[in-house]
């Protein structure tokens, strides 16, 4: 077959330039301080002053890292713990876990956080708190991408053989999960940690039905000041979008460090 | 686990018939659903079909323009929920920037158009599967084998009775998987939508929250069965999607 390479270039130069318009006329958006004709006027860096100094926003924007990182950390210790274990003790139970840690595939969105709520909504004392509500809905959320990142790297290691060999030599089993296991399964954790936190961080329905006015993330912080102000606003999504451009990035480099490192093996 | 039980009780709950009976009666219920199913489809077809051109296009030049088209795809997937809607009304709001340049040429079309409509709500959904789908779609061009073509081409076929016959047959298990992650995805899509209309969405995911949290008279039960036929839509399309790829072999 013939290969004609024009075609291709075009539909790849219209796809991009398409689907980074927006992107790109949010951040024109954000530092021209009048756009109601069809050239922006008026440069200004303002609104980025304005929204770094504006506390309620820095308070929203650190909810929103500390709400990414909690969840996080919780299961990735939690289910390293789960595949370890069962891995050495119970390999039976391989197939249970795995279509477990599934489940949470099939609630997507607004069920996952509306059967939370219409459970624990009344419940008594602490069980009701929202900040631990959400956590949980968030633990819920990522666990099947936390599990597969850690099943796919504890599968690549012969993990009998090397704690046998490490008993032999006279190290508890707790000790040589942390000193050799954990140490070569580290570049596959850290990239699934990180497709996690960019997850919650973007994520509006969840905190939206569940923490509402009771805690102010960046994303309903912007939901709200998108009525006031355009520019303020847009010059927050700018904000948000580097924050989640910087963890994706951090991510990608972790996999080519390791793919490098595979190839050199 | 915890997911089994916050199931349970929940959908012990919504199974009295009279909220089902609800849903399927009242024009804003039925509206929603309807609705949210054809946002669905049609965002997903819509988005396959430029995904197909796109991917077809990173499957033929390989190299460094794909490397760059993936990466502002992965760039472009990032940027969904309230971001993406906002976006929009800067460019086809009332005053938005196409909205400007439409009413200065003339162009009835851009200077008429309505971002806050559906048609605005599917523009926003087919910006959000596109990326993904594209993303999706290249593994399964990469297993078109190269030799097909040339075997096409010896007993005398062109391109299109390659692309008809051979490529995109063999692409179709790879095309109906992507439908059904793209058509839950938009489903389940709330934000865009919300943002967007606010809770004048007549969406099925603005539908089910609202019943427990916002202006309304929360109703857990009524809202728990929304949800509920929520997920068999879902599972209905999953099902019919795996079904057909299994028939394919």
């Amino acid at each position: 077959m013939k290969k004609k390479f024009l075609p291709d270039k075009c539909i790849i130069l219209l796809i991009s330039f398409c689907w980074l318009m927006p992107l790109v006329l949010t951040f024109l958006y954000s530092i021209f301080c009048e756009w109601t004709r069809i050239v922006p006027t008026g440069f200004t860096l303002r609104y980025y002053k304005e929204i770094f100094t504006d506390s309620v926003f820095l308070a929203a924007l650190v909810r929103s890292v500390i709400i990414a990182i909690i969840p996080v950390v919780l299961i990735t210790v939690l289910m390293l713990l789960v595949t370890y274990v069962m891995i050495l003790y119970v390999p039976d139970l391989n197939q249970v876990v795995s279509n477990l840690a599934n489940i949470p595939y099939a609630l997507q969105g607004v069920i996952l956080s509306v059967t939370i709520i219409g459970l624990y909504a009344g419940a008594p004392g602490w069980l009701s708190n929202r900040f631990l509500l959400l956590t949980g809905a968030y633990c819920i959320l990522v666990l099947p991408y936390i599990y597969r990142g850690i099943k796919n790297s504890i599968d690549s290691i012969n993990v009998k053989a090397m704690v046998d060999a490490a008993q032999m030599l006279g190290a508890t089993k707790w000790r040589a999960f942390i000193a050799i296991i954990l140490p070569q399964m580290k570049t596959g954790i850290l990239v699934a940690m990180m497709l996690s936190m960019s997850m919650i961080f973007g994520d509006f329905v969840i905190v939206n039905t569940i923490g509402g006015s009771y805690f102010t993330t960046a994303g309903i912080y912007l939901y709200k000041q998108m009525a006031k102000s355009g520019q303020k606003s847009s010059s927050m999504i700018v904000v948000l979008f580097i924050t989640t451009l910087i963890i994706s990035g951090i991510m990608s480099k972790i996999e080519q460090k390791q793919r490098k490192q595979k190839g050199e093996r | 686990m915890a997911v089994v039980k916050s199931f349970m009780p929940n959908e012990g709950m919504g199974f009295t018939l009279e909220n089902y009976k609800q849903i399927f009666t009242k024009e804003l219920y039925l509206r929603s659903i309807l609705n949210s199913v054809w946002i669905s489809i049609v965002s997903a077809v819509i988005g396959i079909v430029i995904a197909f051109w796109g991917a077809k296009a990173v499957y033929n030049l390989k190299g460094r323009w794909a490397c760059i088209f993936r990466n502002i795809l992965n760039i472009t997937s990032n940027f969904a929920g309230i971001p993406l809607a906002f976006a929009f009304i800067i460019l086809f709001g009332y005053t938005g920037v196409f909205t400007q340049i439409g009413q200065k040429l003339n162009i009835s079309f851009l200077a008429n158009f309505n971002v806050y409509s559906m048609k605005g709500l599917l523009m926003t959904y087919i910006y959000f599967q596109v990326p993904l789908s594209i993303l999706l779609l290249i593994p399964s061009f990469e297993g078109l084998k190269p030799q097909w073509a040339e075997a096409v081409s010896l007993l005398g076929g062109d391109a299109k009775v390659y692309w008809m016959k051979v490529a995109i047959p063999n692409l179709m298990p790879g095309i109906l998987g992507v439908f059904s992650v793209t058509f839950a995805n938009a489903l389940a899509a709330y934000a865009t939508g919300y943002a967007l209309l606010t809770n004048n969405a007549m969406l099925l995911p603005v539908r089910v929250s609202e019943q427990f949290v916002g202006d309304l008279l929360p109703n857990k039960e009524f809202g728990s069965a929304l949800a509920v036929v929520m997920m068999i839509l879902m599972v209905i399309v999953t099902t019919l999607t795996s079904l057909r790829q299994k028939k394919r072999g």
